[in-house]
């Protein structure tokens, strides 16, 4: 790759706050060894190693003089990307929760997501992971909603210290939405509601309700 | 004498027209510039004719370069152990292990998901009381997990030596887990700070300070346990 503004300052280390110590001249090539967050690290003709930003690296042209392009980690990527994850605290039907989820996207409004989490409450203790589709209504907005759909089981421990039930482990069906919310770089803020029916093994089935609010990122 | 006169006017003549001519070109300063634009034309012209008719006997087979970059190694991912002592509340300090993952999202902040374990020890009460047993051997058994958020708040370097520079962090986390311990699940809260240190670029040393705050009624009243926890660790950047 080659430097087509008057110089490419190198870092000794991947963040804002290390100190520039070499800079590649224009029409100098550089080879790319390995990107960390926003910074990459490359290496001169004269062999000598730095970090570069990814907003200089952008200025940077490959042999034939085409722009080096990659993802970037902004609003564009926000509203298309591959991969998601994040990490929730909330409540289920009462009790304390804790989950985290990773999602798969198809497109940039279909994807695929895993949830597992634990809630922790007076009355029982018990995890739960569910698998369902999501989709995004207008991705590009900053703020955008969206419907989920799917299936899932859930684990309850019981607390009872006098009567103790055994611990039961159900399937369960949600549907849910929510709100992401775009906020810097590659995070977005996330709120979300599922409305579960379990499938228990008496006559009626339980409805209970899961309210969650949390961070999550793209890559 | 006639013809020596003749030859006088016409030496006149001749002097005075190659006078004039000389003067037209000092008179006129527009001449050359017309001679430019007339030949620009000429030269027009004859590109254009060109373009009509590309007789050309060779024509160039030059390949473009085609250039395919390779996949660029991003090493956000930090995978790796702990191992510290940790203080339950009312039960001694005692040896803890755990394992670290975690993913820097930006050179700020990372996500962090972190398990550990450790044996508390006996309460004062135990150890004086002689036979008393609070709990049983796997009651004692303490387990959390965790997930941080994390940030990089004072991101540096350390000098070892004359000639080596590694780059350093220190950093703050706070997050929310669960605590297993004497027979029950509780729903914690963590928060500490850390420092690391990275003597190559995929390799880092810890050293870690965390607080682990859940609501204990195992002692007749529920209270508030703070848990402290101080470990180091190894970690690997993918």
């Amino acid at each position: 790759m080659f430097v087509t503004e008057p110089y490419l300052e190198l870092r000794t280390g991947p963040g804002r706050g290390f100190p520039v110590t070499q800079v590649v001249p224009r029409s100098e090539s550089v080879d790319v060894l390995k990107r960390r967050t926003d910074y990459f690290k490359v290496r001169t003709e004269r062999g000598i190693e730095g970090w570069a930003a990814q907003k200089d690296m952008q200025k940077v042209v490959l042999a034939d003089g085409t722009p080096f392009t990659f993802p970037l980690g902004d609003r564009a990527g926000f509203t298309s990307h591959r991969y998601e994850m994040g990490v929730f605290a909330g409540d289920y039907s009462g009790a304390t929760l804790i989950s985290g989820y990773a999602s798969f996207s198809f497109n940039s409004q279909l994807a695929l997501e895993l949830s597992a989490g634990q809630f922790l409450g007076n009355a029982s203790n018990g995890t739960l992971v569910d698998l369902g589709l999501t989709h995004v209504f207008v991705p590009e907005w900053r703020l955008s909603p969206f419907v989920s759909l799917g299936t899932g089981i859930v684990h309850i421990e019981p607390k009872a210290t006098l009567v103790l039930p055994p611990d039961r482990t159900d399937q369960t069906a949600y549907v849910g939405g929510g709100l992401r919310f775009y906020l810097t770089r590659r995070f977005f803020a996330r709120a979300e509601y599922k409305s579960h029916v379990v499938f228990t093994s008496r006559n009626d089935n339980e409805e209970t309700d899961e309210w969650k609010l949390g961070f999550a990122f793209f890559f | 004498m006639e013809t020596g006169l003749r030859i006088l006017l016409l030496s006149v003549l001749v002097t005075a027209l190659s006078g004039c001519a000389s003067l037209r070109n000092w008179l006129d300063k527009d001449e050359p510039k017309q001679e430019e634009e007339t030949q620009s034309e000429a030269a027009q012209a004859a590109a254009d004719e060109a373009d009509e008719q590309p007789p050309r006997v060779i024509e160039p087979e030059v390949e473009r370069r085609k250039i395919k970059v390779p996949k660029i190694d991003t090493e956000n991912v930090e995978l790796g152990a702990v191992f510290g002592a940790l203080s339950v509340e009312d039960f001694g300090t005692n040896p803890v292990y755990g394992v670290l993952a975690a993913y820097h999202v930006t050179e700020d902040f990372f996500f962090q998901a972190e398990a550990g374990r450790s044996t508390a020890g006996k309460t004062s009460f135990e150890t004086l009381g002689g036979n008393i047993q609070l709990l049983t051997g796997d009651e004692r058994r303490f387990t959390y997990y965790n997930l941080a958020l994390g940030y990089n708040f004072l991101p540096g370097e350390v000098f070892l030596g004359r000639g080596r520079a590694m780059t350093s962090s220190f950093y703050l986390m706070g997050g929310i887990g669960s605590v297993d311990f004497a027979g029950d699940q509780k729903f914690a809260v963590s928060f500490g700070a850390g420092y690391r240190i990275l003597p190559t670029d995929w390799l880092a040393i810890h050293v870690r300070m965390q607080d682990r705050v859940f609501d204990s009624d195992l002692l007749g009243e529920s209270k508030l346990t703070n848990n402290l926890e101080a470990n180091i660790g190894l970690t690997v950047f993918f």
